[in-house]
């Protein structure tokens, strides 16, 4: 009796929490999802209405130029391409493949490649590596994919070097793990942890101020990730003071107090952080009255986003300086640029960002890919269409630095030059044009041995 | 060695992170003493309340200083009303249950609830989502530092809790009902007290609690689910320095561990461990404190 | 088998009173019995499904399947720990998590360090394991119910920043043997006669049923009596004589020690440890699967496995969230806790054998036959 009473109670409270979360899901996840569409999850009016414009003026151009024949549907077999990114709470990296998709979906609407449709399949991880190395084998022997496209992940291009270099496969991703630029096998379209604060070390250096504070989140690889700057500034002279934070962080408060007082009035801040973790930072720094104690503060990438400006306020205009590895979509909009956001609106209704860093590397990764293909004479196989990969050069892009390559070299890190963006009231704007990482960074110093300098230019205006 | 400033400046932000340790730990030993239940789900149902009013303020149009109250306010009914009924629907299956069921029961609260902000409030696109109190602008400064009203706020809010709850279970009716029934529910029922509505009122009102904490913590840690729900266990180990039975000693506990935790940041040589602080001195105190055996006559485990 | 012996330690518990030691009291209710067919037939049945796992399974299955059936054999050894503590003893621990990751680190030192046998290497890691399970459990030991899983919970907490900041094993040198500005990292070995995933999946079974059958000898000898007298009740088994401490630092080693083992199956399946591998909200979700799964009987700690690691491979292959699996493990605690105590090993073939009743009611030609309430 007792039991039973108890079973219907609880069959109550499981029906309750599924009305809840249909209740919910109803409500917020649609109005989450338009708004973030919108722009990179902005909050103020200000932001929204300026993507608003931007996206309007990027419908001008129809989509079915990303295929080679408008409007005719891809019909012959389809070439199958995989990828493998981390999606797990927290650590949400699904708008890379999804864009990628949308693209493909473009591409396929309108003749295809050589007349075959692309076809994407996607695994996704939790950061386990026997998760990941059995998604590279299910790839590759049960979906039977020709190429590896569009890797967003913490642990693949460690986890699956060996396996791609037993196979002789060529991937392409936006790296994360240090493999991702030093192997011959795994090319990036970021420039990655490293880089990304070399440019903002780098851009802190010209300023001249007394020391450097670069400090990271305490993820593994630390210590690959600091030593780029470390060379950066031992080669201009000045000290510099490398910390970790473990994460999730706590007490912003304490660190951001830390920061300030190891940095000294003279000094420069650099942070390399997930935008949650960098946001609560600099926002204590704010809280505390303290954005001003220092020289200058800078950021990598990740920080290069709308919302991170419109959520930090007027007061960090021009006092922080982030280091960004793609053009922006808000300050240019080429005939390129215009592309990506009309396949966006039309294809890409499963990417939650919308415009962003995420659906832009997702942009760049599938006309790559769609371009290597098309080189292609006769069967794609393993062979055909990773000898076509390696063999991409002087892809010239609006939303990169530099034309993009590939190449039969022993590292990639085909993303070397970047520019420097500044809050400016709730919008990034650029701060420095496109300059070239220091090759006081021995890694960067052993690719431009490798593959020559390639001429960086500033990206075209609209 | 820190100089003297620097022992000055990490004391105001260890007053300001023991404030939220103490806000948190101060919640969850006064729902123990009102229902015998260590609540490990009170950083959860905080999380989501203050995800709920982050929801309206951004998209559900709650603009502006009355929008944000207003949008509190439901964060708060929020956490009452989810504790509520988790404790009417669990609350009597497990009443005659060992204390150590009831707080494993709540973990599986805190476990739904984790897997339902997630759904609900993804991570992807690198969305970070913030809260802002309109006292965040209002700062005072000491020596070089400012301080913001909303931290002013958290310690009062503690202190407030901690004297008013005490005297509330200690010197009126309905609380001293709380208490007895905490202590034993059947015995209680017999005398006369109407179990089913203080029970409720007790669920009620420390859910609230858990609503009202909720927001504070998400403007001053960070307004992410997984960080305030695991923030329980930092504010665990003050909880269980007073051996969850002193609510003032709870409130001091906290302000402690937060303290030592960041005068420890600028000492470069354990600053990376200062995160184990509350486990330590946790550890610690237990230890300390418990050096007679205890031993349960009835069935072990769960 | 292991719930007859449990019984018997009851039944013997409750009667001995004030002057009987359980380890005097013959198991008079088991050795009346003859030997007959049908007690060759359990053990008989769990060999050839032991055998058809060892050697069909692998090619049944996908690679990814056969990974997940790896985590799955591999997760049954900590969960069986887990068991052990929270079914067997009355000890609930959150912080098994943790321990597991210290038997990783341990056995990912130890392979890159030296050039040890594999097998070796587990007992090694067991073995430190065990020792520091016990070194840091052992003043935690004198406290019980609530307060000793929340001594856990802060004792995880610590090892878990603490790896944090020492990281795992990356083939550097020191201590430590981590090199953060490694640019290429090797991958943890493996033992010589399983390099290939699926080799592998059949050692991790075979180690699996070693500590399998650990466990069994121990729950049929003395410290299984012992610990079945305290679970019942403490203050009775010390009246009874029994050195409650020693036991429970037995059966706290015993965990420490599978778990540790485990550990360095860990280490030889991911190939490549770092700290984000092993995270809180891991503790916590192993304590809800093994109450889900049953902490009382040994198929328990493989149906928690299951759910555990087979059920987050399916809903990824599906392209569905692993929220629902958090979701669902927390519903799953409630359950268990509110309703079915013994987990679902037991509750599952209960409600079946309900199921088949009902389904049966209209079949029966008697309409009087009483229904059995099952309490």
């Amino acid at each position: 009796m007792y039991h039973h009473s108890a079973r219907v109670r609880l069959s109550l409270a499981a029906i309750s929490v599924t009305g809840l979360l249909v209740l919910a899901g109803c409500g917020s996840s649609s109005s989450s999802s338009t708004s973030s569409a919108a722009s990179s999850s902005a909050t103020t009016s200000a932001a929204t209405s300026s993507a608003g414009t931007a996206s309007s003026s990027g419908t001008s151009v129809s989509t079915s130029s990303c295929g080679p024949k408008p409007g005719v549907k891809a019909t012959g077999t389809p070439i199958n391409i995989g990828t493998i990114d981390t999606k797990q709470p927290g650590t949400d990296f699904s708008d890379g493949p999804n864009m990628i998709t949308a693209y493909y979906n473009c591409v396929n609407a309108n003749g295809g490649v050589n007349g075959h449709p692309v076809k994407l399949f996607v695994e996704y991880d939790q950061t386990q590596p026997a998760q990941v190395a059995a998604a590279a084998k299910k790839l590759i022997q049960t979906d039977h994919v020709v190429g590896i496209v569009g890797v967003f992940d913490l642990l693949e291009c460690t986890v699956d070097q060996s396996y791609w270099k037993s196979l002789g496969i060529y991937e392409m991703g936006a790296g994360i793990a240090p493999e991702c630029w030093s192997t011959p096998n795994s090319a990036a379209v970021n420039m990655g942890p490293r880089y990304s604060s070399d440019g903002a070390v780098q851009y802190g250096l010209s300023q001249h101020p007394s020391k450097v504070v670069f400090v990271q989140s305490n993820v593994p690889g630390t210590g690959y990730i600091a030593a780029g700057p470390a060379a950066l500034a031992g080669a201009a002279h000045v000290p510099i003071t490398e910390l970790t934070e473990n994460v999730p962080i706590n007490d912003a408060n304490s660190v951001a107090l830390d920061l300030v007082n190891k940095a000294g009035s003279g000094g420069w801040v650099v942070l390399n952080f997930t935008p949650p973790e960098a946001l609560v930072i600099l926002q204590a720094a704010q809280k505390l009255g303290l954005e001003d104690r220092v020289k200058g503060w800078g950021c990598s990438t990740p920080c290069n986003t709308d919302f991170l400006a419109s959520a930090l306020g007027p007061k960090w205009n021009h006092k922080l300086f982030v280091n960004a590895e793609l053009t922006s979509a808000d300050d240019h909009n080429g005939p390129e640029m215009q592309l990506y956001k009309a396949i966006l609106k039309q294809y890409g209704q499963s990417v939650a960002g919308g415009i962003g860093s995420f659906s832009q590397m997702g942009f760049l990764l599938g006309k790559f890919s769609v371009d290597a293909l098309g080189t292609v004479k006769g069967a794609y196989t393993i062979k055909s269409v990773n000898d076509a990969f390696k063999a991409i050069k002087d892809e010239k892009t609006e939303l990169l630095c530099q034309p993009w390559v590939y190449g039969p070299y022993p590292l990639h890190i085909p993303n070397n030059a970047d520019f420097t963006t500044t809050p400016e009231n709730g919008k990034m704007v650029t701060a420095q044009q496109c300059f070239n990482i220091s090759s006081a960074d021995p890694q960067i110093a052993q690719y431009r041995a490798a593959a020559g300098t390639a001429p960086s230019t500033n990206p075209p205006t609209s | 060695m820190p100089s003297w400033t620097d022992v000055e400046q990490f004391l105001i932000t260890g007053l300001s992170l023991g404030g939220v340790y103490a806000l948190s730990g101060v919640g969850m030993v006064v729902l123990y003493r009102a229902t015998g239940v260590l609540n490990l789900a009170f950083g959860a149902v905080g999380a989501m309340g203050a995800l709920i009013a982050w929801q309206a303020i951004n998209h559900w149009g709650f603009s502006g200083s009355g929008g944000f109250w207003l949008a509190y306010l439901v964060a708060v009914l929020f956490g009452g009303l989810v504790t509520l009924a988790y404790g009417m629907v669990f609350g009597p299956a497990l009443a005659q249950r060992d204390p150590l069921v009831k707080a494993t029961a709540t973990l599986g609260l805190a476990l739904i609830l984790l897997g339902v902000m997630d759904l609900l409030w993804p991570s992807s696109g690198g969305a970070s989502r913030a809260i802002t109190f309109p006292t965040d602008n209002n700062t005072f400064q000491i020596g070089q530092i400012s301080v913001t009203y909303t931290n002013v706020i958290a310690l009062v809010l503690g202190l407030v809790i901690t004297v008013v709850t005490g005297a509330f279970l200690r010197f009126t009716k309905l609380g001293t009902a709380m208490r007895a029934m905490a202590d034993d529910r059947e015995i209680t029922a017999a005398l006369g007290v109407p179990v089913r509505r203080v029970t409720a009122a007790a669920w009620f009102g420390c859910g609230c609690l858990s609503g009202i904490a909720g927001v504070l913590l998400a403007d001053l840690v960070a307004l992410d689910a997984t960080t305030l729900t695991f923030l329980v266990l930092s504010t665990l180990a003050a909880t269980l320095i007073a051996q969850l039975r002193s609510i003032p000693i709870t409130f001091v506990a906290a302000i402690v561990i937060g303290v030592i935790t960041s005068e420890a940041t600028p000492i470069s040589s354990i600053s990376n461990y200062r995160d184990m602080t509350p486990f330590v001195l946790a550890v610690i105190a237990l230890l300390v404190l418990n050096r007679r055996r205890v031993i349960s006559i009835g069935r072990q485990g769960v | 088998m292991e719930s007859a012996g449990v019984q018997s330690a009851e039944n013997t518990t409750a009667a001995a009173g004030s002057d009987a030691a359980p380890e005097a009291a013959p198991s008079a209710p088991r050795t009346g019995r003859a030997p007959d067919a049908r007690s060759f037939v359990r053990p008989a049945v769990i060999v050839a499904l032991l055998a058809f796992v060892l050697i069909a399974f692998p090619s049944m299955f996908s690679q990814y399947y056969v990974d997940a059936w790896t985590q799955v054999a591999i997760y049954s050894i900590v969960t069986l720990g887990l068991g052990v503590l929270v079914g067997r003893v009355g000890m609930v621990s959150l912080g098994q998590g943790a321990v597991l990751a210290m038997g990783a680190w341990v056995a990912a030192r130890l392979l890159f360090a030296t050039s040890l046998p594999f097998p070796v290497v587990l007992l090694a890691a067991g073995l430190i394991t065990m020792l520091l399970g016990t070194l840091v459990g052992l003043p935690a030991l004198r406290m019980s119910g609530l307060y000793l899983a929340l001594i856990t919970l802060m004792l995880a907490g610590a090892i878990t920043v603490t790896l944090a900041n020492i990281n795992f094993p990356n083939g550097g040198h020191g201590f430590t043997g981590y090199n953060g500005a490694s640019v290429h990292i090797p991958p943890i070995r493996r033992p010589s006669a399983a390099i290939t995933d699926t080799a592998y999946f059949r050692y991790c079974v075979i180690v699996a049923i070693v500590m399998f059958v650990l466990v069994l000898v121990h729950l049929r000898g003395r410290p299984g009596r012992a610990w079945a007298a305290i679970r019942q009740s403490e203050a009775a088994a010390l009246t009874a004589g029994i050195n409650t401490t020693f036991y429970k630092l037995w059966a706290f080693a015993l965990a420490s020690f599978i778990t540790g083992v485990a550990g360095g199956l860990v280490a030889g399946s991911f190939r490549y440890l770092n700290s984000l591998t092993f995270t809180t909200q891991d503790s916590i979700t192993l304590l809800a699967v093994v109450l889900m799964g049953g902490a009382y009987s040994m198929w328990g700690a493989v149906v928690a496995a299951f759910l555990l690691k087979f059920l987050q491979a399916l809903l990824n292959d599906w392209g569905l969230s692993p929220d629902w699996l958090t979701i669902l493990f927390g519903i799953g605690v409630l359950q268990v806790l509110t309703t079915a105590p013994r987990g679902l090993v037991d509750q599952v073939p209960k409600d079946l054998a309900k199921l088949g009743r009902l389904l049966a009611k209209p079949f029966r030609r008697s309409p009087a036959a009483p229904e059995r309430e099952e309490a």
